[in-house]
């Protein structure tokens, strides 16, 4: 501590260190959030059924997508990635995923979400097995943290049915 | 500086920048607002380096004291050396050829 520079340098080797253990800390603060975000995915109805030329099947389905995630949001959130995606089982593979939808939420005032629309890509199974299929809609919401590691939430309504005819 | 002016400078820095440290992770958690604490806690580096970098004179109020020279007329060690080596230059030189 003999010098200005060596003085200088003792601040902000020291400072950086002390930051670096706040980043730490606020990271560890999202730990002690619990959320409770209020989600509700209804189809309202299924527009499309159809075998592509392909000969892969593809739906196309309203939606309603209803989400309260203003809950998930903490002073070390930077955004969130919100999902939802369609998940069956078939003969071949147990876990079929389809993503239907996705926003990405920078500001808390806009994680009410509660939107009516087609889903936004498609619905395309890579064989023929959408007829009369049972499905999953889950949404999942990537928390992005400002400081800290990405952390996924999600939750899951069971109990939908695509038709057992092509409609087209 | 002197060298409890060192030490205090030091600790003084350790504690300032702790201190803002604790200050702003509060209060960026009670108004949860990440913004917040980086703000307060760079000013409080920005203080501290203010406080503690600086030559200010109270980290002068411990200066050196010698002791007094037992033996005010015998050459100092400085001196003694600076004569040492003059010799040895002396002794160096080659004799000029008769």
């Amino acid at each position: 501590m003999h010098s200005f520079v060596f003085r200088a340098n003792a601040v902000l080797t020291f400072g950086i260190t002390v930051l670096a253990a706040l980043c730490i800390l606020a990271s560890l603060s999202d730990s002690f959030h619990s959320s409770l975000p209020d989600i509700n995915l209804q189809v309202l109805n299924v527009d499309v059924l159809q075998r592509l030329s392909n000969g892969n099947d593809e739906a196309k389905l309203t939606l309603h997508i209803s989400a309260d995630l203003r809950s998930v949001f903490t002073w070390n959130t930077k955004q969130l990635f919100v999902f939802v995606a369609a998940e069956y089982e078939t003969q071949k593979n147990q876990l079929n995923q389809v993503s239907l939808w996705d926003l990405i939420v920078e500001r808390k005032e806009d994680a009410k979400i509660d939107l009516r629309r087609r889903n936004k890509y498609g619905f395309v199974d890579q064989g023929s097995n959408l007829r009369g299929r049972e499905f999953n809609l889950t949404m999942y919401w990537n928390v992005m943290p400002l400081t800290g590691g990405i952390f996924t939430g999600s939750k899951v309504l069971t109990g939908f049915r695509l038709p057992s005819e092509y409609t087209r | 500086m002197d060298w409890q002016g060192q030490k205090l400078s030091e600790q003084l820095m350790q504690y300032l920048l702790l201190g803002s440290a604790l200050i702003a992770f509060l209060t960026g958690y009670i108004m949860s607002s990440y913004r917040m604490m980086l703000t307060i806690y760079l000013i409080g580096v920005v203080i501290t380096f203010l406080f503690t970098v600086p030559d200010w004179s109270f980290f002068n109020r411990h200066p050196l004291e010698w002791s007094e020279l037992k033996n005010p007329d015998m050459p100092s060690s400085r001196q003694l050396k600076l004569r040492q080596q003059q010799a040895a230059k002396k002794a160096a030189k080659p004799q000029p050829k008769r």
